[in-house]
């Protein structure tokens, strides 16, 4: 009993600012080790600061890359040249740049999608990346 | 078995005689001993391009989707016959897209250089070609080559 009380005051004590999983993980650890040192840092549990990891927006939305989707593929390519823009410009991973490069090809050979321009209609569609930022310097 | 997606493009007919197309070509699947799983239709729209077939040029076309499962080593000669079809302008033929499991890698990607595991394995690999060295730490109290 007396255990739940101070363990109680300690979330309340350290609350604010701090992660909950660090909360946690001290908690936890004045529980386990009390026969000890109560107050023992448990040097095993998790990086409690560990960002989020990054994900393409492809991967996010669990969007399926198809070469009849041509509205979707038209956004990878450029309006001035009907270029694929590269991995360094779209911020897609490396599977999926695969996979749009491969759905693009298809999608011109049987006609579906211009080879030298972007579709006219599409112009106007949002932008999913900024063209004039790449993530990693080019050499155009 | 694979399924299989043509993607076809007609030349601009009435529908009477349209319909008489797309049920020719449904049959030449049927004859190669093929099932048909869907069959869509894209729309009358314009090409991207300009094609010329058959001796005349195009600018529109209709679209049409056909979704079937034949047995692989008729694809060649399905694609055979319909290249001598006059009323189609293209057809390409796909095969149909697997859900794709993979998890994003773009996190590892963005490390710096040192840290992404494939420019480690460079490293690693072009480690390999170096010359044996010989270390000074092995025991033996002398150099035992020419210095």
């Amino acid at each position: 009993m007396n255990f739940l009380v101070r363990n109680s005051n300690l979330r309340s004590f350290i609350g604010a600012g701090y992660p909950i999983k660090y909360i946690q993980g001290i908690c936890n650890t004045s529980t386990s080790s009390s026969t000890t040192d109560p107050d023992a840092p448990d040097f095993d549990m998790e990086n409690p600061f560990e960002k989020e990891k990054q994900q393409c927006v492809l991967c996010k939305h669990n969007i399926e890359v198809d070469y009849k989707n041509v509205r979707l593929l038209s956004q990878f390519q450029s309006p001035y040249t009907g270029r694929i823009y590269s991995r360094n410009i779209t911020g897609l991973c490396k599977r999926q740049q695969q996979l749009v490069e491969r759905e693009i090809k298809k999608a011109q050979v049987a006609a579906l999608m211009p080879t030298y321009f972007k579709q006219p209609s599409y112009l106007k569609d949002p932008q999913l990346f900024d063209i004039e930022k790449p993530l990693r310097p080019h050499r155009f | 078995m694979i399924t299989y997606e043509l993607m076809l493009l007609l030349r601009t007919m009435p529908k009477p005689e349209l319909h008489g197309v797309l049920k020719r070509i449904a049959t030449a699947i049927f004859d190669k001993g093929g099932v048909i799983r869907k069959l869509d239709n894209l729309g009358h729209k314009d090409m991207p391009y300009k094609t010329s077939s058959h001796g005349v040029v195009y600018n529109k076309a209709s679209y049409f989707l056909y979704e079937f499962t034949v047995p692989p080593s008729s694809i060649d000669t399905l694609l055979d016959e319909y290249g001598r079809d006059v009323d189609i302008i293209r057809r390409r033929i796909y095969k149909k897209n697997e859900e794709n499991k993979f998890k994003c890698t773009l996190d590892e990607e963005l490390q710096p250089p040192p840290y992404r595991k494939e420019v480690q394995e460079m490293i690693a690999k072009a480690r390999r070609l170096d010359k044996p060295k010989f270390s000074y730490n092995n025991g033996m109290d002398y150099y035992p080559f020419q210095k």
